[in-house]
C-alpha cells in the first residue's frame, strides 16, 4: 500500500459519520451564541398587546437628565445624562431609523435593525484583529440600566477609535400570548455604511 | 430565508460531515465531538460576515471546536482525568457511533496517534487544506506539519497494512 492509496481510505471514512444536526437547530444555537457576546438588556415577560399600551404610556427616564430627554417618542427614549453617558430604553419595535439618526446626533456611531438580520455593511469589531470580540470593552462600552430593564446605558467615551455600536432588537415570541422585548448591542467595525461616520 | 441564511446553510451543508470526522479524529468521542461542532458551527453562523471571508471556513471550524475542547477540558481537569485516547480507540464508541459505518480498525489507528499528529492528519487528509493552511490554523512551521503528517503516515501504514493483509488471505 503506498501512500496514494492509504490516503484514499482513510479519506474514505469522512462521509461514514454523519452529522445530523438540522441546520436550523445550528442557527437557533447561534442565535444564543450571539445573545452571550451582547450585553443583555432583556425587558420582562410582556403581552403583545401590552407592548402597543407601552407605545402610549412612555414614562420619562427615572434618572435626571440634563436637559431633559433628546427624544420622548412612544417606542424609545434617548436622553443624555449628567455624566456624558445615554440611556436608551427601548419598548416598542419601531422606527429604527429615527432611533439610528438620534443616536448619531448624540456622536454614537451605531446602526439600528429591530429584525435578526443586521446591517450586511457592518462587520463585527475585532478590537485588534483577533477573532472574537472583546467582551470587557463591550461591557464598557454599554450596559444594562440598573434603573429600569428595558433600558440600557452608552458610554460614547469608552468607545474605541474606529469601533461603532450595533443595536437590534427582537420580540421573543413564546408559545401562547407572551413574549419578551429582546435588546442587544455589540462592536462593530465603524464606516460610513454601517454606522453613519 | 435572507441570504446569509442562504450562504451559511450551503456551506454546513457542504462542511458538516468533514468536520464532524476531523474533530472525532482529535477528539475521540462522537458525542463530544458532535455537540463540538455544533457549538463551532453556531459561532460560525454568529459571526458569519467574518467567517464567510476566511480562507478556510470548515478550518475556522474546527479550529474552533477544538479551541472549545481544549477550553472545556481546562474548567474540569481539576475534577476529571483526561482519558488516554490510546485507550478510548478501543472503545466502542469511538467508532463513530451507532449511525456511523466507519472502520473501527481505522478509526482505532487514527485515535492511537499522538494528539498534534492527529490534528494534522484531520486538516490535511480530511479537510483537504494545504500544508501552509494546516502550519497557519495550528500555529506551528509548515516544516513542523510535513514531518508530523511523516510520522503519522508511517505509523498508520505499520498499523493498517498488516490488517488489510490479513484481510486478503
Amino acid at each position: 500500500m503506498n501512500d496514494d492509496e492509504l490516503i484514499t481510505i482513510l479519506r474514505d471514512q469522512r462521509d461514514k459519520v454523519p452529522m445530523n444536526t438540522p441546520v436550523e437547530q445550528i442557527i437557533s444555537r447561534g442565535r444564543a451564541v450571539r445573545a452571550r457576546r451582547r450585553v443583555p438588556v432583556v425587558a420582562g415577560a410582556l403581552g403583545a398587546a401590552a407592548a402597543v399600551a407601552f407605545a402610549v404610556s412612555a414614562a420619562p427616564p427615572a434618572s435626571h437628565p440634563v436637559s431633559g430627554p433628546r427624544a420622548q417618542l412612544a417606542a424609545w427614549t434617548v436622553a443624555r445624562q449628567a455624566d456624558g453617558s445615554i440611556r436608551v430604553t427601548i419598548r416598542e419595535l419601531r422606527d429604527p431609523a429615527g432611533l439610528q439618526r438620534t443616536l448619531r446626533a448624540d456622536d454614537v456611531p451605531a446602526s439600528v435593525t429591530f429584525t435578526d438580520r443586521r446591517n450586511p455593511a457592518c462587520h463585527d469589531y475585532l478590537g485588534g484583529g483577533s477573532q472574537s470580540q472583546p467582551r470587557s470593552l463591550l461591557s464598557s462600552v454599554a450596559t444594562p440600566s440598573a434603573g429600569g430593564r428595558d433600558a440600557m446605558v452608552i458610554h460614547p467615551s469608552a468607545l474605541p477609535s474606529g469601533a461603532g455600536l450595533q443595536i437590534d432588537a427582537l420580540f421573543q415570541h413564546y408559545p401562547g400570548p407572551r413574549g419578551s422585548l429582546q435588546v442587544g448591542v455589540g462592536l462593530v467595525q465603524a464606516s460610513p455604511q454601517c454606522t453613519g461616520s | 430565508m435572507g441570504t446569509q441564511r442562504l450562504d451559511f446553510a450551503d456551506f454546513y451543508r457542504e462542511a458538516k460531515n468533514e468536520c464532524l470526522f476531523a474533530v472525532l479524529v482529535s477528539v475521540g468521542d462522537r458525542d463530544t465531538a458532535q455537540d463540538l461542532v455544533d457549538e463551532a458551527f453556531a459561532r460560525a453562523w454568529a459571526s458569519w460576515r467574518t467567517v464567510s471571508r476566511h480562507p478556510a471556513p470548515a478550518a475556522w471550524v474546527v479550529r474552533t471546536a477544538l479551541n472549545t475542547s481544549i477550553s472545556r477540558w481546562r474548567r474540569r481537569r481539576r475534577e476529571v482525568p483526561v482519558p488516554d485516547l490510546a485507550l478510548v480507540a478501543d472503545r466502542p464508541a469511538a467508532d463513530g457511533g451507532a449511525d456511523s459505518s466507519v472502520d473501527p480498525r481505522i478509526m482505532a489507528a487514527l485515535l492511537r496517534l499522538p494528539a498534534r499528529q492527529r490534528q494534522v492528519v484531520a486538516l490535511r487528509l480530511f479537510l483537504d487544506l494545504d500544508t501552509a493552511g494546516t502550519a497557519e490554523v495550528l500555529g506551528i512551521a509548515p516544516g513542523t506539519v510535513q514531518a508530523h503528517l511523516g510520522r503519522a503516515m508511517a505509523a498508520l501504514r505499520g498499523d493498517l497494512i498488516p490488517t488489510r493483509q490479513e484481510e486478503s488471505q
